[in-house]
């Protein structure tokens, strides 16, 4: 069976590394042609500049580039950074270049020429990280840089890599979750795709016959310009229509680029970072926060939504869970999607998995989301109290590779962006489940329903948290002895059918080892082993026991007498580098 | 009236020697739970009259309403011998009461798993065949079971009265049927019987087979008609005994014992057990049927048998049943069987203790349990979870194997999973009270010392199904046990109500409890499903899941077979997967397990917790491994003990050990899920050819071969003929010649197929024998019925896995459709995926 000859290499020692082991990462043909320009690979670099201009609005862009403080008479904006999702990053270069052009920022003529050839689609782009390029003339004051490689996800403004430039205005360019940012101003540059109303008109009424239905109509926010043409069309025809416009928060300095959304009329409208016009919720604005998201909720339920353009799984899965039916419909393609849509019933079963885990992993996708920092302080507390062990990581961009190095996490919680922040593994490639922060606020108290919703707004979910405590006081009276037998019941994992030890903390407490071991300064050991259990600084640390499962505990621990016959040790070499014991022999001569 | 107080029973608990522990197992409606009323009848916990009928064990409502025994339950009996009868005893007793304590199994095929979690707790067992029937399948199951148990059988020939009141047979006819019975048990025993046991076969000459009528409650040994003629004759009665069986004869012209059929004049002569045992039996039952009345009285009187005032007054069976019970009452029979022939928990534990720890034979629990010592560290094994009246807790059911067990003692609690060392499936807890189980009663008593059957109380919510109770740090686990019947029928249940989700979770819990076998689990699409080992055992759990456990209404999908995928060649050419840094490479091949190999790792034979030495010896010398393959098996999966091998054939790999965590973990993901349609891989073999790995630790990292090793399976199997498997049920049915052409039609239209087709000599019954995918079982047992106009009913049982034919990613194929509409219904991409898609290029 084993014979050697079948194996088609054998390289035995350790990995052949050459150039064939690292190949770069190559742009698709599909990229490089620029469809949504509205170009094909023939055209002329002048044409390119001058669809990019035309796409980007970058005349408008220059003026706000351009306003001036009225007091200094400098540019308002001294840093600008600009951000660019990987599959627009192509355009970068040349955007640049025309706004240093425009706006009177120096660029010499080579570096032009160049530049607007690697326009034109002939670059290898988003090879690098996200360092700043710097396309700069310190004396106008005014530096631009580029954004790339965005840190978590592309849809969210990358306050971070802001930040490290000390920015003091992001613009955005791409698809957008119009998230509020809270510490910048921002400008959203979507671009101007291509989109035909009458073909899509079309394609509704053959989708919905039934000219009474109540339908929504959403797009991603590149497109979403449109959706009000569309929906004055339609409305002849389809009298409870509704559609979702882009809304941005009052609260922060943001502005859209070449398109103004309709003015909020009623705040109850806007939902799921939309404005919806044209659904009438009928409730009151001083009602009971509880009643009015009921009465929203049905009211939703009664709308089919239709969506153009397909959205990233964590917002579809979230759209699924409104709406009392979702077609997804891709213009560019002139295709219905046709599924596998995100399951919610999957996520349960993954809920089921958080619940019999004793070990969570707590995963950072974001740092630019409101109350990020606050609902992780929060879980963290909370899922100590559940007597469940917590370790925070921060992995970059999070993959099945870097996830499954951590073997003792059970399950993963991650925080991230609704549209692309959230991983929901439909395909069942992580090694472990991983669920929201709501989900993880759902199986974290002592009963758990339930109720097929998904939220994914911090807020709420950090009121969620919240609720939940106010039981506490009446939980610690209840702590005596007899109660810790309760306590450390094996929780039953209904996905394995087997018991599941989901409280390794309060296995500590049951040890007797409370919180005064952690200040007890007469031991220097910072770890210590109580019968089968390892504590480290007084907590129980579920990575060590997962070492200490480990077969393999290090060099020599595989060494089998009976497998493997030994050789004879030689003398090696000895002496430190600047001169081997054998050198000395060498000099000697 | 009980005839004995809770004291007298504890008392006797110390005397180890005189007790018996045993269980009652035979085929499903060869009269266990009838018999075992006779028993309890003469323990004075039911009276008399009701004895026969009353069905003490079945205590649960459906089980009087069915029945049929579904769930296996214990009592504890006291029982007194005479002298005499003491001396016969061949080990080691004191005094002349005795201690029973006897468990009556369920005899449905479906409810195999109870009959499994008895016989664990026993040492004994009494096996009940119908005369009519004779042995069948499930007869033959339990015997097996009972023997790699290391259980001694003693046999009872039940329903004799069926053979004489409806068939009427001579008295030759039925020794006739009875040898053949007792030689067919034999054939088994010897088939399975372990050598450690010494000789296990049943001999009516030795008093270890009883003949009886459980309904009328009158049962026979040999050995107690031989009390009564070797006064008679003057001959010692382990002579008397020999001549009373077999081909012995009795020439009563000369009064001279012979063993040839003929007398010097070439004249029949009548067998000796037709002459002096059946005759009796024969004449009595004559003369009452035929309402001979003015024979009767002498009858009686010459067998000295005195019936009371009213009872004169009877006539016909209920005369019948009364004589026949004075004459041949079934207790004394089977008391003095079970006492003299079944081994003392002393006598057992010497040679089950090494079968029954996990640990090394020489460790102190293994010794304390072979001496069967009470006074040293405790070992005991709950076997089952009883529901109590509280609802929601269960007693923990076992059996002490060492030390004492005492109410409030700190005991150390340790499920399936754990290891001496680990602390995975350990706790430390106290146990609240322990109690005697009376049948539907318990009684509590304060401690119970080893060898005797206990409930617990207090522990339950840290034990799903089984688990080892002991006081000593060191103790390895019992050994689990093994069922013979696996749970390949699924439903998948749903809340009609979404709020009353909880109760459904709480109640899966209760019910993976109160059911040895029942799986409950969830599908990739998030589905709770319920596995069960028959419909029958199916429609009883959802039963109990529904009023009782979760007591909720429930939504019930139609049953669906569980399958396994496997690969039936060699993978075609190396599968090669890269790391996601492609910094590190697997380069493997599948082939598939033999069969008897995944049965023998199924059945534990071959057993992933064994010393690696031991286990490559045993699939060398006995199934043809390569002994270096057999040293180098990485890991078992899934779940660290199913029939799937990882096998190391890598030559000189550097930190190859170092990856063998991940790679141990990759697999058991990947066997849990197979390529084709996320079912269990079963008989996948993979042998890791070559592994170029990282130099530093930080690229060869979990991250790294976790995902690599999966995929690599994946593509592996694809290029191996990939197949998939289902379960096959060995059906039997006993019926009439007119009803077989039925079963036939039945059968063709099921994909069965027949393998043995046999008349039961002396009856005008017919077996046959097919076999029947799982999957076309459901409804079978209606059809069959109409087909026959009612008069066959089938034994289905799981027998064996078989690969079906056809290409299961081919979608016009029968596993083809198959896959396809699984793999739609969890909402995967309808066409498996080709090896293309975990197979990475050089």
């Amino acid at each position: 069976m084993s014979d050697g000859e079948q194996v088609t290499s054998a390289p035995a020692l350790s990995t052949y590394q050459d150039e064939c082991t690292f190949s770069y990462a190559q742009i698709p043909e599909g990229v490089r042609n620029k469809q949504y320009l509205g170009l094909d690979s023939k055209a002329s670099s002048e044409d390119t500049v001058q669809a990019i201009r035309h796409y980007y609005d970058l005349d408008e862009l220059v003026t706000i580039l351009a306003e001036q403080d009225e007091e200094t008479k400098e540019r308002r904006y001294k840093k600008v950074t600009l951000q660019f999702p990987d599959e627009l990053l192509g355009d970068s270069a040349c955007i640049v270049q025309e706004l240093q052009r425009e706006l009177g920022l120096i660029v010499e003529s080579s570096t032009r020429t160049e530049n607007s050839e690697l326009c034109s689609g002939q670059c290898s782009c988003g090879s690098d990280n996200n360092t700043c390029h710097v396309k700069k003339d310190e004396s106008e004051g005014q530096k631009i840089w580029i954004l790339a490689d965005t840190s978590y996800s592309a849809c969210c403004v990358d306050e971070v890599a802001a930040e490290h430039v000390k920015s003091d205005l992001v613009i955005h360019f791409g698809d957008a979750c119009l998230n509020t940012i809270e510490s910048l101003p921002v400008v959203y540059v979507f671009g101007r795709p291509i989109f035909d109303v009458e073909a899509i008109r079309e394609r509704f009424v053959s989708e919905y016959p039934e000219k009474e239905a109540k339908i929504l109509l959403m797009a991603d926010a590149t497109n979403t310009r449109y959706l009000k043409g569309l929906y004055e069309r339609l409305l002849l025809d389809y009298p409870n229509i509704a559609y979702a416009d882009l809304v941005l928060d009052p609260k922060a300095d943001a502005r859209i680029i070449g398109y103004n959304p309709q003015t909020v009329v009623k705040p109850i409208n806007l939902m799921l970072n939309r404005n919806l016009v044209g659904i009438d919720f009928e409730c009151d604005e001083e009602e009971e926060q509880e009643a009015r998201e009921q009465a929203i909720d049905s009211k939703l339920c009664e709308y089919s939504l239709f969506h153009i353009t397909q959205p990233h799984a964590p917002r579809l899965l979230q759209l699924i869970t409104k709406f009392e039916t979702v077609k997804v419909y891709n213009h560019v393609e002139d295709e219905m999607f046709e599924g596998p849509f995100p399951n919610l019933r999957v996520r349960y079963r993954a809920l089921h998995m958080a619940r019999a885990a004793g070990t969570v992993g707590l995963l950072v996708n974001t740092l630019s989301l409101a109350n990020t920092k606050n609902l992780l302080n929060l879980m963290a507390k909370k899922i100590k109290k559940a007597g469940k062990k917590l370790y925070t990581f921060v992995v970059g961009k999070p993959n099945i590779a870097k996830l499954a190095n951590f073997e003792a996490i059970d399950v993963w919680c991650v925080l991230g962006c609704d549209h692309q922040g959230i991983i929901l593994d439909q395909d069942r490639e992580y090694y472990k489940p991983i669920v929201t922060p709501f989900e993880l606020s759902l199986v974290l108290g002592d009963e758990f329903s339930w109720t097929g919703k998904w939220v994914t707004d911090y807020q709420r979910v950090i009121s969620l948290f919240e609720n939940g405590q106010d039981e506490e006081p009446d939980q610690q009276e209840a702590m005596t002895s007899e109660t810790y037998e309760d306590i450390e019941e094996p929780t039953f994992n209904p996905v394995t059918g087997q018991f599941a030890e989901s409280r390794p903390l309060r296995r500590l407490q049951y040890l007797q080892i409370s919180g005064a071991t952690e200040n007890d300064s007469s031991s220097t050991a910072v770890v210590k082993k109580l019968s089968s259990e390892v504590a480290i600084k007084g907590s129980v640390s579920t990575s060590a026991v997962t070492l200490q499962n480990r077969s393999w505990t290090g060099l020599g621990s595989d060494f089998n007498e009976d497998l493997e016959e030994g050789s004879i040790a030689e003398q090696g070499r000895g002496g430190i580098a600047r001169g081997y014991d054998y050198d000395k022999d060498i000099h000697a001569i | 009236m009980v005839a004995f107080t809770i004291d007298q029973i504890r008392d006797l608990m110390d005397k180890v020697t005189n007790v018996r522990n045993m269980s009652v197992i035979a085929h499903v409606d060869h009269g266990k739970s009838t018999l075992t009323d006779s028993l309890v009848q003469k323990a004075g916990i039911i009276s008399a009259a009701k004895a026969g009928d009353a069905r003490f064990m079945d205590t649960r409502k459906d089980e009087q309403e069915r029945g049929i025994t579904i769930k296996s339950t214990a009592i504890s009996l006291y029982a007194s011998m005479t002298e005499d009868d003491c001396k016969e005893i061949k080990q080691k007793t004191e005094g002349e009461s005795f201690l029973i304590n006897l468990i009556d199994s369920p005899g449905h095929v479906d409810f195999s798993s109870e009959v499994t979690a008895a016989l664990r707790v026993t040492d004994g067992a009494l096996v009940v065949v119908d005369t009519v029937e004779g042995v069948c399948v499930q007869t033959e199951t339990v015997l097996r079971q009972s023997l790699t148990e290391r259980i001694k059988p003693v046999v009872i020939i039940n329903k004799v009265d069926r053979a004489l009141l409806e068939l009427q047979v001579s008295k030759e006819d039925l020794y006739q049927s009875f040898s053949r019975t007792v030689e067919s048990v034999n054939v088994i025993i010897s088939t399975y019987a372990d050598k450690e046991m010494g000789d296990m076969q049943v001999y009516p000459d030795k008093g270890t087979v009883a003949f009886g009528s459980g309904l009328h409650g009158w049962a026979f040994t040999v050995r107690q008609f031989a009390l009564r003629y070797s006064k008679k004759f003057g001959v010692d009665r382990a002579k008397m005994m020999e001549r009373l069986w077999g081909d012995s004869y009795f020439n009563p012209k000369t009064k001279k014992w012979t063993n040839k059929d003929k007398d010097a004049d070439g004249k029949p002569l009548e067998r000796a057990f037709n002459m002096f045992v059946l005759d009796p039996i024969f004449r009595l039952f004559a003369a009452i049927m035929n309402f001979k009345k003015d024979e009767i009285p002498t009858l009686l009187e010459k067998l000295e048998i005195n019936l009371k005032g009213d009872e004169k007054e009877l006539e016909g069976k209920a005369l019948l049943k009364v004589v026949m019970r004075k004459f041949l009452p079934a207790a004394d029979a089977l008391l003095e069987m079970i006492v003299i022939h079944l081994p003392s928990p002393v006598t057992a534990q010497a040679y089950r203790a090494e079968s029954l720890y996990e640990g090394p034979a020489d460790d102190a629990n293994c010794q304390a349990i072979k001496n069967c010592d009470p006074k040293a560290d405790l070992m005991l094994y709950v076997s089952k979870m009883v529901p109590t009246s509280d609802k929601g807790r269960f007693y923990a059911f076992g059996r002490v194997f060492a030390g004492t067990v005492k109410s409030g003692q700190k005991v150390r609690i340790q499920g399936p999973n754990y290891q001496p060392g680990k602390k995975d499936d350990l706790f430390l807890k106290s146990i609240q009270r322990t109690v005697l189980m009376m049948g539907r009663n318990v009684e509590q008593i304060d401690d119970c010392p080893a060898g005797n059957i206990i409930g617990l109380v207090g522990i339950d919510q840290f034990l799903l199904k089984s688990g080892t109770i002991t006081t000593s740090e060191t103790a390895h686990n019992m050994k689990v046990m093994k069922f013979s019947v696996s749970p390949v029928v699924q439903v998948a249940v749903e809340v009609k109500n979404a709020n009353d989700l909880p109760k459904l979770v709480e109640g899966l819990k209760r019910l993976s409890k109160s059911d040895p076998c029942v799986l409950t689990s969830m599908n990739e699409s998030g589905e709770h499903i319920v596995a069960g080992s028959g419909e029958l055992h199916l429609e009883i759990c959802l039963n109990d899941l529904q009023n009782d456990h979760a007591g909720v209404p429930l939504k019930i999908s139609p049953p669906v077979v569980s399958y396994r995928e496997t690969v039936e060649g060699e993978s075609r050419m190396v599968a090669l997967s890269k790391s996601p840094n492609k910094h590190n490479r697997i380069y493997v091949k599948a082939q598939p397990i033999d069969e008897e190999v995944s049965l023998a790792i199924e059945n534990g034979t071959v057993n992933p917790r064994d010393d690696f030495k031991a286990r490559a010896r045993i699939l060398a010398d006995e199934f043809g491994w390569d002994v270096t393959d057999a040293r180098k098996i990485w890991c078992f999966g899934p779940d660290g003990n199913g029939p799937n091998l990882v096998v190391d054939q890598t030559k000189a790999v550097q930190y190859l050990n170092e990856i063998k965590d991940s790679v141990v973990a990759a697999f058991q993901w990947a066997t849990k899920e197979g390529p084709i349609f996320g079912e269990n891989l079963r008989s996948v073999r993979v042998n890791i050819l070559d592994v170029t790995l990282h130099t530093d630790a930080i690229h060869r990292g979990g991250g790294q071969i976790i995902p690599t090793m999966r995929r690599v399976t994946y593509a592996s199997m694809l290029l191996a003929e990939p197949a998939i498997q289902e379960p096959i049920f060995l059906v039997e049915i006993q019926c009439p010649e007119n009803a077989i052409g039925g079963i036939y039609s039945v059968l063709n239209r099921k994909r069965g197929q027949v393998i043995s087709e046999e008349q039961r000599p002396g009856t005008p019954l017919f077996t046959v024998k097919a076999y029947l995918p799982v999957n076309e079982s459901f409804g079978f047992t209606g059809e069959l019925r109409q087909a026959t106009g009612g008069q066959a009913f089938p034994q289905l049982i799981m027998d064996h896995w078989q690969v079906m034919g056809g290409d299961p990613t081919d979608p016009t194929s029968k596993p083809g459709a198959i896959v396809k509409e699984k793999r739609e219904r969890q909402g995967m991409k309808s066409e498996v995926p080709g090896y293309e898609e975990y197979y990475d290029k050089l």
